[in-house]
């Protein structure tokens, strides 16, 4: 973007352009060499502990599920009642976010298992693996914060820039996010189904059909699974069991959908124009991903429960390495980032999370609009 | 009757038990990932084996005596196994040909030559110990000699003897009443896997003539000197090199059934610095073929040919474009890795072709 165009703007918020480092073009091809030297360096070491690691990940999921089941099919008092739900919202949340997620970015292809295949995994969640794969590793890790591009820049229902188009309907997007929030496996699962495109009479006939029909087949199979097949097993017990996974779910939904918000909508994280990405080198895109996301810090437990995506600037940069790597990669990357003048977003959870919904709050209001825009 | 009433009671309940009505409380993959942590040999996926002994044949090569469980289809001499090992958390799998005939105690035994810088060979070799279960395919192939009255030819050279011996074993123990000559050729005595077996064989039993020829000593071996090649029914197993010279001549002598051959081919090793060269590439899937050069990228290529393979985002992030390379070495662009083992995963859009390939599209 050159200065004759950046005039057209009205003043940017102290801070958004400050924090995009310019790299000359020699600077990002040596700062692409560094990060693809560290990419070797970690695909070259992989082997049985990384193996070991997804595997008991999955055992630890299979043994939550059935404990949490069992729990709330044959217990009958508050407590386990309690721990049952404790227990399968854990097994899903680490299904989802350290296997799922994961898995199907190809991070364990490697291992020649068919189990743990990106092609072949199918996960516990209504959102169907096949457009999981489109929609996030193809679009979203591909275009990251391109306003335009990135469908999970506010999932065509939140403004959380300047950048992006007020309405009257706007103002109410803390009710909108809530509701997001709540039924966040749902909001992902009709993704790809392009709904936006379609109240806008801009598909053509028939292609909606196409479209949701694996979504169909998977959300029947996992309404049956949570809300008749556990429930009509318990007998007597069924009310318990239905409640008891609908509120698994629940949990998942708005853990997921905190970790998830946090990776690319915190207050430092930027966001890019589709003329600003012309050309883009991998240098150009490397930096992008790392300036459009942002880390949170925590325990070893807290990063498995977020599948990881606590290190959101590892995973954008290096999204088919194994997860756990990234707490390894980290203080490396950082270290690439302070001597290229990089910002590297990272902060506890609370602290991240408060900026994310401190911008939902902000741009539901007609706050830094701007001529060129683009739609919420 | 009862028993036909059983088998329906049966078939029927196997099929409730798998219906995705029951879905995820009859998943497979879990309950054969349970099975296989409280015992290995549980396994109800390919067809796992325990070692019961390991043999020293020569310094280099080793023989597995192996059990299988009930489930064992049993085999026919001449036929190979699939032999799949995790190395370093990865899954490999190798063909090795049964080099025992079948026997009543159901022991199979595999033979394994190690070979410099092989890893599926050098493994077995250094990690396998007694007591530890391998995981095989079901057999196949269909490499054992013709019925008929014609004397047999077994030529064999290195470790193409493993087959043979499972055929030389079985002959013998349904005691063929036809002229056997195995001809056997490897580098030094010490290198001649079975040698006392069949010595003794050949001391014992009158119509089976054993002939070794060494080369480190004898020079290279020169099939067309085997003066009986071409009136026996031949069977032969070795490098690529021997079995397509003996077809060639069988074929020159019009007499091209009378000749079963059996080849090991090692990796398909780069053709140079191929950067300008172009390469076949064979999708087996679809059984289409186009031309790659050695500096567009397989999915271009492939696009140019007019093929439409599944693809995302071009760069090497989304693995929309990952396809099994089934064999042939390809050169990943992004990262410089080399791949050149058969059945391994690549991405077309960051991978060029170093040499012809068969790709799983």
């Amino acid at each position: 973007m050159n200065d004759q165009k950046l005039s057209q703007y009205p003043a940017l918020p102290p801070g958004s352009t400050m924090l995009k480092t310019k790299l000359t073009p020699q600077q990002l091809d040596q700062f692409q060499a560094e990060l693809d030297a560290l990419r070797s360096e970690v695909a070259a070491d992989l082997g049985e502990r990384d193996a070991t690691h997804i595997r008991s990940v999955v055992r630890e999921v299979r043994l939550n599920a059935v404990v949490g089941r069992g729990l709330l099919m044959f217990g009958f008092d508050p407590i386990s009642f309690i721990v049952g739900v404790c227990a399968l919202a854990r097994a899903k949340i680490l299904e989802n976010m350290e296997v799922g997620h994961n898995v199907l970015h190809g991070q364990y292809d490697w291992m020649g298992d068919p189990t743990l295949n990106s092609q072949k995994y199918e996960w516990d969640i209504v959102c169907d693996s096949g457009h999981w794969r489109r929609t996030h590793n193809f679009e979203h890790h591909s275009y990251t914060n391109i306003l335009g591009q990135d469908d999970d820049y506010g999932y065509g229902l939140l403004r959380m820039t300047g950048d992006q188009k007020w309405t009257w309907r706007t103002l109410l997007q803390p009710i909108w996010y809530a509701l997001l929030a709540i039924g966040f496996q749902w909001g992902v699962a009709i993704q790809d189904l392009k709904l936006g495109r379609w109240f806008k009479g801009r598909m053509p006939k028939g292609e909606l059909a196409e479209r949701a029909a694996p979504f169909l087949k998977k959300a029947r199979s996992q309404l049956y699974k949570d809300y008749v097949l556990f429930p009509l097993l318990a007998f007597w017990n069924f009310p318990r069991v239905l409640l008891g996974n609908a509120l698994a779910n629940l949990i998942r939904n708005l853990w997921t959908n905190a970790i998830i918000f946090c990776g690319h909508f915190t207050a430092d994280a930027q966001v890019f124009t589709k003329a600003e990405v012309a050309g883009e080198t991998r240098g150009g895109w490397y930096l992008r991903q790392i300036q459009g996301s942002s880390n949170l810090e925590g325990g070893r437990w807290f990063h498995l429960l977020t599948g990881h995506l606590s290190h959101q600037i590892e995973h954008h940069l290096f999204p088919d390495i194994p997860a756990p790597r990234y707490a390894e990669m980290a203080p490396r990357v950082r270290d690439i980032c302070a001597r290229y003048g990089i910002h590297y977003n990272s902060a506890g959870f609370w602290r991240q999370y408060g900026t994310v919904l401190w911008r939902i709050l902000k741009y539901a209001l007609p706050v830094e609009r701007r001529p060129r825009l683009v739609d919420a | 009757m009862t028993t036909s009433l059983n088998q329906h009671l049966w078939l029927g309940l196997s099929r409730v038990l798998r219906s995705h009505w029951l879905h995820p409380l009859n998943d497979a993959d879990a309950w054969e990932r349970l099975r296989v942590w409280m015992n290995p040999m549980w396994s109800r996926r390919d067809y796992p084996a325990r070692v019961l002994d390991i043999i020293d044949e020569t310094p280099d090569t080793r023989s597995f005596v192996l059990k299988p469980t009930a489930r064992w289809p049993g085999h026919r001499a001449g036929q190979h196994v699939v032999v799949q090992v995790e190395i370093n958390g990865r899954r490999v799998h190798r063909s090795f040909s049964l080099s025992s005939a079948p026997t009543p105690d159901r022991r199979l035994r595999i033979t394994v030559k190690r070979q410099p810088g092989a890893r599926v060979s050098g493994w077995l070799h250094e990690h396998v110990r007694i007591g530890d279960v391998l995981r095989l395919s079901a057999p196949t192939g269909r490499f054992a000699p013709a019925e008929g009255a014609a004397p047999l030819l077994l030529l064999s050279a290195g470790s193409g003897i493993t087959p043979l011996m499972a055929v030389v074993e079985e002959l013998h123990r349904r005691g063929d009443p036809r002229a056997i000559v195995f001809v056997h050729c490897c580098r030094t005595p010490t290198d001649f896997i079975f040698a006392d077996r069949l010595r003794v064989l050949a001391a014992e039993w009158p119509n089976f003539e054993l002939r070794v020829h060494y080369s480190a000593s004898a020079g290279r071996f020169d099939v067309r000197q085997l003066s009986v090649l071409l009136h026996c029914q031949t069977l032969v197993c070795g490098p690529r090199a021997l079995t397509q010279n003996v077809e060639t001549l069988f074929l020159a002598a019009g007499v091209k059934d009378q000749v079963r051959s059996e080849s090991y081919s090692g990796r398909v090793l780069p053709q140079g610095d191929a950067t300008q060269e172009s390469f076949g590439v064979h999708c087996s899937d679809t059984e289409q073929v186009f031309t790659a050069r050695g500096d567009t990228s397989l999915l271009e290529a492939a696009e140019a040919a007019g093929l439409k393979p599944a693809h995302g985002c071009r760069i090497g992030i989304c693995k929309t474009c990952q396809c099994t390379k089934r064999s042939g070495t390809a050169l990943n662009l992004r990262t410089g890795e080399i791949s050149s083992e058969p059945n391994e995963l690549i991405q077309l859009c960051i991978s060029v072709a170093r040499s012809p390939l068969e790709l799983a599209l």
